[in-house]
């Protein structure tokens, strides 16, 4: 706000930067076009080679530069903000308390969830209903952040293709669920732990 | 008045209040937790502390009188390292469930530790572990844990709704707030022990977990619940309305609202609603526009003269009444105008504290404007009227809240007599919904979606504001009107002329939960 209302009250002296346009040389696309065809051709040639060579078991497969999309796959590191996990307990229960921290920060504004009185008094309060519109996301990773239980986290996975839109509301039975996660990551913050610690 | 200095300004304040009045009076921040305008002073919770020039030891501001040329300071550092020290005590058991505690965002305890608190907690102990959800009665559940014992939620029972359902049993840290003998909270003020609580300890069944606070903007409006009339803030986001919570309002009712009345924004919301307009005639329905249907009746009922009759209750403004009555008297050319009262042989009980037994806001204001227009017909006239057929059209503006109308029912079949029955009103009701004859159904607005005055049963005059539309098609009795006279009127009107202010009835300020969140 201050420098706000520095800028209003100094007159500033005009600056008029000239904007410098590409040269005309930049117009010239036909060298763009030959290094492109060039570097596919020497991938095409490398991977033919290699793949005769990997067929005679000479070299591995994994050395080939390219890879044969959608049979195989390739991983990002663990660190990459892919698609959102939600994290379950020991039980496998959900870890989310429905906050709604991760839905405050959020802003796509994508998030949705509903919260409902659980059965167990000593979890009481869970989501009923965790909803990511996942066309609206922008993987900022501002969910993961905000969330104090760590039941939310961004993963690894990356290739989300649907025919339709609803397959892009991603609901809890996708989000912590899905047959990739194997029975559902588990959450490094146990409440049972924390209570018993008398915390 | 003597003239005190806070913080190094001097302000005048009346003669024997307490400084924490004197704080208040002059709206300068002071903590206060067991402290409350309306209840007596316990002194229990030791966060008002202030330091009082010539004094060598901090007080507690709530049960301290000012004296003249006083001087307090509640911002040094003295202060500030005893309110620290205060907050470490009150912590010590305190869970850290803000996440799942639906008083986050507006907590006292929370606004204070980021104010003065942010320390390395000094206790090597584990948390001593108490009852958690307890459910104390119907509308009402206690979490012991996060309860800091201010024992504001006890002196309620005990002063204001004077049930004595609350105490505090056990002592030192095992102490905890708890009904005797299991004795459920049940009174018809419960809710106010939520308003009070300082903490998440008390939190309302009804509003738990539903929303969380930040996302809700608030409005100052009045409860349609009863003649009291109470000053009121309905909270409400996109999908409707929320919760009610009371406004200090010396003149009608203090710091307090029953539970009734707090239940009234159940029957504003979308799916309790009128949506569209709708006319039954000859077995076929036909659905349209709130507006449409109007302009419609307007020329069916222009100069239809003594065949009509109106059936008015007590549920709309002033400024509809005046509306719909001169329509009557001047285009229609019709007298027979009634007064729908819903329960005569209770209208005019009182609880004693608020509550009324007449269910309308503005009854009063109903009996002003007929008895100006001079319209005094009973009841047993409409009935003859449609038993012997001179009355062939009936007109009811009925009632927003028609789960106070037990008798509906049976209005719904006796009005239906009539050859035909045209309906205003903003609730939906299965009685309506199922009849076949010659009907017609006007969605209008509910007391959120429209400006007017309301008069209450001691004749005070209630201006409300606007809050929120849910509804988009539905017309207040004013629009109606203007649109069977054959005017277009607009889907979302423009602001009424004459009701500028946003203040709601005489004497009130803000109450001490009111919350500065973000612009919307």
């Amino acid at each position: 706000m201050a420098s706000q209302s520095g800028s209003s009250s100094i007159a500033r002296p005009v600056v008029i930067e000239q904007v410098k346009r590409p040269e005309a040389s930049s117009n010239w696309f036909l060298p763009g076009i030959l290094l492109g065809l060039v570097l596919t051709g020497k991938n095409l040639v490398l991977n033919l080679v290699e793949a005769i060579l990997a067929t005679f078991g000479i070299v591995k497969r994994d050395k080939m530069p390219t890879v044969n999309y959608p049979e195989e796959k390739y991983e990002y590191s663990p660190r990459f903000k892919g698609n959102h996990v939600l994290t379950v307990k020991k039980d496998g229960s959900l870890r989310c308390t429905a906050c709604m921290l991760c839905a405050t920060n959020c802003p796509a504004d994508c998030i949705k969830i509903v919260a409902s009185e659980h059965d167990d008094p000593s979890v009481e309060k869970f989501p009923i209903s965790y909803e990511i519109d996942i066309l609206r996301c922008v993987f900022c990773g501002f969910c993961e952040e905000a969330c104090p239980v760590d039941a939310i986290r961004m993963g690894p996975e990356w290739q989300t293709p649907g025919l339709n839109g609803s397959e892009f509301q991603y609901d809890i039975k996708q989000l912590a669920y899905r047959p990739q996660l194997k029975g559902g990551i588990v959450s490094v913050l146990d409440e049972k732990e924390r209570h018993e610690a008398g915390i | 008045m003597v003239t005190i200095t806070i913080n190094g300004k001097e302000v005048e304040v009346p003669e024997g209040s307490t400084i924490i009045e004197a704080f208040y009076q002059n709206k300068q921040d002071i903590a206060h937790y067991c402290w409350h305008p309306g209840l007596s002073i316990a002194g229990v919770c030791r966060l008002c502390m202030v330091e009082i020039e010539g004094n060598p030891r901090l007080q507690i501001a709530c049960n301290t009188q000012v004296m003249p040329g006083m001087k307090v300071n509640n911002q040094s550092a003295k202060v500030k390292d005893a309110v620290k020290w205060g907050l470490d005590f009150h912590l010590i058991n305190h869970p850290l469930d803000c996440p799942i505690c639906d008083q986050a965002g507006e907590c006292g305890l929370q606004d204070q530790y980021m104010k003065y608190g942010q320390y390395d907690s000094e206790m090597g102990e584990g948390k001593v572990k108490k009852h958690k959800v307890v459910d104390l009665g119907p509308r009402v559940v206690l979490d012991s844990e996060r309860c800091i014992l201010c024992s504001r939620c006890v002196r309620f029972t005990d002063e204001v709704s004077k049930t004595n359902e609350l105490g505090i049993f056990n002592r030192g840290d095992r102490a905890e707030v708890g009904t005797f003998d299991g004795k459920p909270l049940n009174n018809n003020y419960s809710q106010n022990v939520v308003d009070i609580c300082p903490v998440g300890a008390l939190t309302s069944k009804d509003f738990r977990f539903r929303q969380r606070v930040w996302f809700l903007k608030d409005a100052e409006t009045i409860c349609t619940g009863c003649s009291t009339g109470c000053s009121v803030k309905v909270y409400h986001n996109k999908e409707g309305l929320f919760r009610v919570k009371p406004v200090y309002n010396p003149a009608v009712n203090g710091h307090w609202m029953c539970d009734q009345g707090r239940d009234v924004y159940k029957f504003v919301n979308k799916d309790a609603r009128l949506l569209d307009a709708k006319v039954v005639s000859g077995g076929k329905t036909e659905h349209m526009q709130a507006t449409e249907l109007a302009k419609r009746l307007g020329t069916t009922l222009k100069g239809a003269g003594k065949s009509v009759a109106l059936v008015l209750t007590g549920a709309y403004t002033v400024e509809e009444y005046d509306a719909i009555l001169n329509y009557f008297k001047s285009e229609v050319q019709t007298s027979n105008v009634y007064h729908w009262i819903n329960n005569p042989e209770n209208f005019d009980t009182f609880d004693g504290l608020l509550l009324r037994g007449d269910r309308n806001p503005n009854t009063k204001g109903l009996a002003e404007a007929l008895s100006k227009n001079g319209f005094n017909g009973t009841w047993k006239e409409l009935t003859d009227g449609i038993s012997t057929g001179s009355i062939k059209t009936v007109v009811v503006a009925g009632p927003e809240n028609i789960a106070l109308f037990p008798d509906l029912k049976a209005k719904v079949s006796e009005l239906a007599r009539a050859a035909k029955l045209i309906w205003l009103g903003a609730a939906k009701s299965a009685d309506l919904e199922a009849l076949t004859g010659d009907v017609a159904l006007l969605p209008t607005k509910s007391y959120v979606e429209k400006s007017g005055t309301f008069v209450n049963h001691a004749g005070l005059r209630q201006t409300v504001k606007r809050v929120t539309t849910i509804v988009p098609g539905a017309l207040s009795l004013t629009e109606a009107v203007a649109a069977m006279k054959g005017e277009d009127v607009l889907a979302q009107p423009k602001q009424q002329a004459g009701v500028a202010s946003p203040t709601v009835g005489a004497g009130r300020v803000n109450n001490e939960f009111t919350l500065t969140r973000g612009v919307w």
